[in-house]
């Protein structure tokens, strides 16, 4: 228990040295930020753009919810920019560890290598779910301000829903940060992995059921209407699995030394 | 506290790299691991500090499997590779509370170690402006902050200059006051410095184990060598038809011969010498084998 104290809290100095804990939250900010002001200016961008001639958009067509918007901050911004900069800021945790001898090092002394990952996943998902938290607090302030206001309950709910997809995309990249020796097949194989989950969501009810992007899906749902199908619990049982797996597969890996 | 090595095997995809190896070490020890490149030393010290696992065997420290007792050994690696971004009080800290001592302990320990080390006045410089002799006298330090039983360290003075050499040779002459010290190196006269006892491997399997003064005794010779100036070289074949002279080896103006009994039949080649008025320069007898020799010996001629 003590190392890992120790390791999340090299892993928290490590982040404060190379700024993430400011950029990381900036980005989602500035990401949480876009849909409501696109949004709000959409009808004027149109009309500008359309000008007066041949088929013209009708700018009351834009008009939206507050519920529509913050769940497009979800769908259109975080499941897209922001999952490619979550795997990013994830794929090196345990590959430059490995590559420069650190994580072999570290083991010689009495640190289970469940303390180790659980260190590197805890620290990570701590920081990226503070930042998720800021964008969608960001966005829940433009979107009250410009649209109509949401329930703050609701946004707390669909935000908690979300926090479970986004813990199982740090797993998932650092399981693959543990099997491959490449930044850029890493970065790679979690992005297109990740995005074709999220992509293929209401495909069909069996899929969406063993989807962990069914989260987000679940989240966008409790902005609008302010509730959850029932096959909610179930997806959220199936994500906790796939969680559970990847840190599985990445203890083992470590174990069992295949990492040289 | 005892480390033994049980017919440890190591392979990798076709290449053995430790093949049966077994050793015993008591403590107080200090032992060198000798071997020409390839030999399987740093694959072995791996193996010890846990970092490899054995194929076959098992390595055991108090009777116990080292992977439960880590906290008893302190560990240099080849390259010893620090997170750059850190200070070297910070990475000292860092090893130190992952080897479970105490945050108070360690913020008395760490400046005296430092201090041994030769580190006072680096403490609050990053690792990445470090040369690579304080990089390995960092790795020292942390090897031996959680005062360890049993340290290992893998060619800790190969990759330094004669300066930086030097100092951790005296580093570890201190060090190994306190503990057992296993240290691998391909430079003989560093290990011939430091240790005992010697161990010398060669393709992954033990050939030797002994300590210097046996290896020495061993390879004594029993040859007288003498050094003449050139112009008496042709004395040499009048001195091969002499009746107790086996063999005769020149070397430039170096003569090495082999007497069937060195002890009376030396004086006797001496007087044919004086008597022949030769210009001696240099004359020796039982004359010993330098350990680089013994050890081409044993590993080219093996």
């Amino acid at each position: 228990m003590n190392s890992l104290m120790v390791l999340i809290n090299k892993e928290f100095v490590q982040m404060k040295r190379d700024y993430k804990i400011i950029w990381l939250p900036l980005v989602f900010m500035f990401l949480g930020a876009t849909q409501p002001v696109v949004m709000y200016y959409l009808p004027a961008i149109l009309k500008a753009l359309g000008g007066g001639q041949g088929i013209t958009i009708d700018p009351s067509m834009t008009q939206q919810e507050g519920g529509h918007i913050m769940a497009a901050t979800l769908g259109s911004q975080f499941d897209q920019l922001g999952l490619m900069i979550i795997a990013v800021s994830v794929m090196g945790v345990i590959q430059s560890d490995k590559a420069s001898g650190m994580l072999a090092f570290i083991l010689t002394r009495p640190v289970s290598v469940g303390a180790y990952i659980w260190g590197k996943v805890i620290s990570n998902y701590f920081i990226i779910l503070l930042s998720v938290s800021c964008g969608f607090f960001v966005s829940y302030l433009y979107t009250s301000y410009l649209f109509s206001s949401v329930q703050f309950s609701c946004v707390l709910a669909s935000l908690f829903i979300y926090s479970v997809w986004v813990l199982f995309m740090v797993t998932f990249t650092t399981m693959i940060s543990t099997i491959f020796n490449s930044q850029g097949i890493i970065a790679l194989i979690s992005i297109v992995f990740l995005l074709f989950n999220r992509m293929i969501v209401g495909l069909h009810p069996v899929l969406d059921m063993l989807n962990p992007a069914g989260m987000s899906k679940y989240a966008m749902e409790f902005l609008i209407t302010g509730s959850a199908e029932n096959s909610f619990y179930g997806n959220l049982v199936i994500i906790m699995i796939w969680i559970l797996v990847t840190m599985v597969i990445s203890y083992y890996w470590i174990t069992q030394k295949k990492f040289h | 506290m005892k480390l033994e090595i049980r017919n440890v095997t190591k392979r990798f995809k076709q290449k053995t790299a430790v093949s049966e190896f077994s050793m015993e070490l008591e403590t107080g020890q200090c032992v060198g691991l000798i071997g020409p490149n390839g030999a399987g030393k740093s694959t072995l010290i791996k193996t010890i500090a846990d970092v490899l696992h054995a194929d076959e065997g098992e390595v055991l420290l108090d009777g116990q499997r080292i992977s439960n007792m880590k906290r008893e050994i302190g560990y240099l690696p080849q390259y010893p590779n620090f997170f750059p971004w850190m200070t070297a009080n910070e990475t000292l800290l860092f090893m130190g509370q992952l080897s479970g001592m105490s945050k108070q302990k360690l913020l008395a320990k760490v400046p005296v170690v430092l201090g041994k080390v030769g580190l006072t006045g680096e403490e609050n410089a990053k690792v990445q402006t470090f040369s690579g002799g304080m990089r390995q006298r960092l790795g020292i330090a942390q090897a031996i902050l959680h005062a360890p039983a049993f340290i290992v360290m893998d060619e800790p003075v190969s990759a330094l200059d004669p300066i930086g050499r030097r100092e951790v040779l005296n580093l570890i002459q201190e060090i190994k006051k306190e503990t057992t010290i296993l240290l691998s190196t391909h430079i003989l006269s560093d290990a011939e410095e430091i240790c005992e006892r010697f161990v010398i491997m060669k393709n992954g399997k033990k050939i030797e184990d002994t300590t210097i003064t046996e290896l020495l005794r061993r390879n004594t010779r029993v040859s007288v060598s003498m050094e003449i100036a050139p112009k008496d070289l042709q004395w040499i074949q009048l001195a091969g038809e002499l009746p107790y002279v086996k063999k005769i080896e020149v070397k430039g103006s170096k003569v090495e011969f082999t007497l069937e009994n060195p002890q009376q039949q030396k004086n006797m080649l001496l007087k044919t010498a004086l008597n022949h008025d030769v210009d001696i320069v240099r004359f020796e007898a039982g004359g010993r084998e330098t350990l680089e020799e013994i050890f081409l010996n044993l590993v080219v001629g093996v």
